[in-house]
């Protein structure tokens, strides 16, 4: 039957006013026995999701079903011993009204504040300097990538040499240009800029090199279009350079962004004794970022419903901020066509 | 064609991943007979001391065959942050060993199992040192000692000697402490600190180094009749006319030089360094200090610590502490006191560990035998430890120790740095304390 059907199917244009009516009745009827367009997942498809499974699998189980149990958990009292309890909104009700919270916020935007502009702007100028033709470039590549690729643990031995207020290079040098040595990692306004400064030191050789692969995409015949302009060095970085990476600096940007704002390691390492949780983030809480105040009150503190409602805060700023800078990028970011 | 084999190799796919995923419940059972027993045992560890404790249980599993132990351990941080997890999966060991901090944590919250019956039926106990310390307000036992560690004076001979100082006897109070420790301070210039071109600033050899908790405030507070918490551990006796003169005293030694204030002791790489390293001629120290001194190789002993204003004494204790789980079936749990008894029971067991010296031991006639008064160079006055348990008490644990203790130590160090007054510290140390203890006992 379904034979006889195909040719009329095939030409339905042809058929007359009837027909056609009872054509499209077939139609229907036919569909069924034709599987593959209906069918949800075509083999490729199948094939597709079996390849992805393994990360199909971890998503769901450690992502997809972490992300529900935390945001269920942050609507309960849960001590991780014992069942989580439902109490609503208290939890978030606890958090506005929870001055460590706010300082940790203040302090986590005020290190992203100094943090990312610094890093961006420093990573730029670098990958620049080295996007020359000059010799033994790939050592000086290399040399600034080495902390990115060193443990916070040994950058932390680093940047004690230097910041130790009392066998530490920076007071050394401090006191031979006669000024008064600092407390550094225990002083509550030092704290903070002390910790960009090392986190800079380690973050640039990543973000500059992102930088380099946006600069030599950059053609240059543009450049040589700019010598005959006449423009000078600076003008061609203007006027060129800056606006043909603007997508890489886009991407520096977020990325940036979004470390800082997961900040953990560092301040862990850096300002807690021997590895002591409850002691990071001092001098009293002059650095306690909300990664660190989650953390601390999640596993230290057993209030795994109160550490997921700041993640969820967390999370929410992030999306708010990374949402604000997608819009931004169209008045400032040129994508070649 | 493509959905079978889709299916065949999701079914593969999920195999693999229970068998990775869950390795350790199915990977042992296996092997074990039925009628044995098997029982998971986990520990915090570290190096040598690990060595030992797989002996101990090798030992232990040929003296009752019908037993077999699995053990499960990691470094300190990671073994409770492990554990934490483990028990709120429902996989936690059968029996572990908890730092004496936190046993009231587990108890408090129903993950450590009640063993008051079986400690008066199986266990004398006068015999053992610091079962006490695991007891609730309610009276109930929540664990058994493994290890005790407890306070003393620890002061460097060679430092007191350069000085022409003399040591530290049981007649010492804080006071004759500060006074010592003034002779022993010396700063860059090699001025004391009573002399009066001394600089705090720049301080080379302290008289005591303060570390923070049982090192630290809690042993002055304690003895000057003060201390954190009320009998009941669960209100705040912070704001106190005892606790502002204990504080005060610090404050001072601290202003003067004398002692190590919180800033100090971040400078320094690990802030337990400064008396082995010599740069301190005085600790609060309990018993695994020791290891630390003697690795060095520094001249030193030990005494009791010195008394308060009132003749008071307090030697700061936390028991380390077996712990079975709740959630352990009867007979896993009984296979685990097994465990836990033998530790504390068999002589050679506590000889053994004793011998790695790192605790005092838990059973009073080992620790009172030659064993631990006479092992290794030093300490040579090990008697100290021992005459120090008439004084000891524990840290005002409770379920929520962490978090108070947090709470009053960034209060109790801005005093310490000179950021606000002592009274302004303990007023807002006592109100945040509070509520941190309201806030867990009342949803209890």
């Amino acid at each position: 039957m379904s034979d006889n059907l195909k040719p009329k199917n095939e030409f339905p244009d042809q058929q007359g006013g009837n027909k056609q009516k009872k054509s499209r009745l077939t139609l229907a009827k036919q569909k069924k026995p034709k599987p593959p367009k209906k069918k949800w997942l075509t083999n490729e498809g199948k094939w597709g999701l079996f390849m992805i499974s393994p990360y199909l699998i971890q998503f769901i189980v450690f992502i997809a079903f972490t992300l529900i149990a935390s945001l269920y958990f942050s609507f309960s009292r849960y001590d991780m011993l014992n069942a989580p309890q439902w109490i609503g909104l208290d939890n978030y009700d606890k958090l506005i009204n929870d001055p460590v919270f706010w300082k940790s916020l203040w302090n986590t935007i005020y290190f992203t504040v100094l943090f990312v502009p610094t890093q961006t702007i420093l990573a730029l100028i670098l990958a620049t300097a080295l996007n020359q033709s000059l010799k033994g470039l790939k050592l000086y590549r290399m040399a600034h990538f080495i902390p990115v690729i060193s443990s916070w643990t040994v950058v932390l031995y680093v940047a004690d040499a230097i910041f130790n207020p009392r066998f530490g290079l920076a007071n050394d040098l401090l006191l031979k240009l006669g000024m008064e040595p600092q407390q550094w990692l225990n002083d509550e306004n030092l704290v903070i800029p002390v910790l960009v400064a090392v986190a800079v030191w380690k973050g640039i050789g990543y973000m500059m090199i992102i930088f380099l692969a946006g600069l030599q995409n950059v053609p240059e015949d543009l450049y040589e279009a700019a010598d005959i302009e006449g423009a000078g060095v600076l003008q061609k970085f203007r006027h060129v350079t800056v606006p043909l990476i603007s997508g890489t600096t886009f991407l520096v940007l977020v990325l940036s962004t979004i470390t800082t704002f997961q900040a953990f390691e560092q301040i862990y390492v850096m300002t807690g004794n021997s590895g002591d949780i409850t002691a990071a983030g001092g001098p009293n809480n002059a650095s306690m970022v909300l990664m660190l105040y989650l953390f601390q009150q999640g596993f230290a503190f057993l209030k795994m419903g109160y550490a997921s409602a700041i993640a969820w805060v967390l999370f929410l700023i992030l999306f708010a901020i990374t949402l604000v800078q997608v819009k931004l990028q169209n008045k400032w970011v040129h994508y070649e066509k | 064609m493509a959905g079978k084999w889709l299916k065949i190799s999701v079914l593969i796919m999920a195999f693999a991943f229970i068998l990775t995923g869950c390795s350790d419940e199915s990977g042992g059972e296996a092997g074990t007979n039925s009628d044995q027993t098997e029982i998971t045992l986990g520990f915090y560890s570290s190096g040598s001391a690990d060595e030992k404790m797989n002996e101990l249980i090798q030992k232990f599993e040929e003296e009752h065959p019908d037993i077999k132990v699995k053990t499960q351990n990691a470094p300190y941080q990671q073994f409770f942050q492990k554990l934490d997890t483990q028990i709120a999966g429902g996989t936690a060991p059968d029996v572990w060993l908890s730092d004496g901090v936190f046993v009231q944590k587990y108890a408090e919250r129903g993950a450590a199992k009640d063993l008051t019956e079986w400690i008066n039926e199986d266990l004398e106990k006068d015999e053992y040192y610091g079962l006490d310390f695991n007891k609730d307000s309610d009276g109930k036992y929540w664990g058994v000692p493994q290890g005790i560690q407890i306070g003393a004076l620890f002061y460097n001979k060679d430092m007191f000697d350069q000085a022409g100082v003399e040591y530290p006897d049981e007649s010492w109070t804080w006071e004759d402490l500060k006074e010592a420790g003034a002779k022993l301070t010396i700063d860059t210039d090699g001025m004391k600190a009573d002399d009066a071109s001394f600089k705090p600033d720049s301080v080379k050899q302290y008289g005591l180094t303060f570390f923070n908790i049982t090192e630290g405030w809690m042993p002055v507070m304690k003895s000057y009749g003060g201390g954190v918490l009320g009998e009941d551990l669960r209100n705040s006796i912070i704001d106190s006319e005892e606790n502002k003169e204990a504080i005060n005293y610090i404050v001072d030694g601290m202003e003067r030089g004398i002692f190590t204030d919180p800033s100090d002791l971040q400078a320094f790489q690990s802030p337990m360094s400064p008396f082995p390293s010599e740069t301190a001629a005085m600790r609060i120290g309990i018993y695994a200090r020791t290891l630390a001194a003697n690795e060095t190789g520094v001249n030193y002993d030990v005494t009791v610590l010195p008394k308060g204003p009132d003749g008071e004494r307090f030697s700061p204790t936390i028991a380390n502490s077996w712990v079975i789980s709740e959630s352990a079936s009867d007979e896993k749990a009984k296979a685990a006191w097994e465990w836990v008894k033998y530790w504390v029971q068999e002589d050679e067991v506590q000889k053994e560990w004793a011998a790695l010296g790192e605790a005092v031991p838990v059973k009073k006639s080992v620790a009172n035998s030659e064993l631990f008064l006479e092992s290794g160079d030093k300490p040579a006055n090990k008697q100290a430890f021992l005459d120090s348990f008439e004084h000891a008490g524990t840290l005002d644990v409770n379920a929520v120790w962490s978090e108070w203790v947090k709470k009053f130590g960034d209060n109790i160090n801005r005093a310490f740095l000179n950021e606000t007054s002592v009274e302004e510290a303990l007023e807002n140390a006592d109100e945040e304390v509070q509520k941190v203890l309201d806030e867990f006992y009342e949803n209890q």
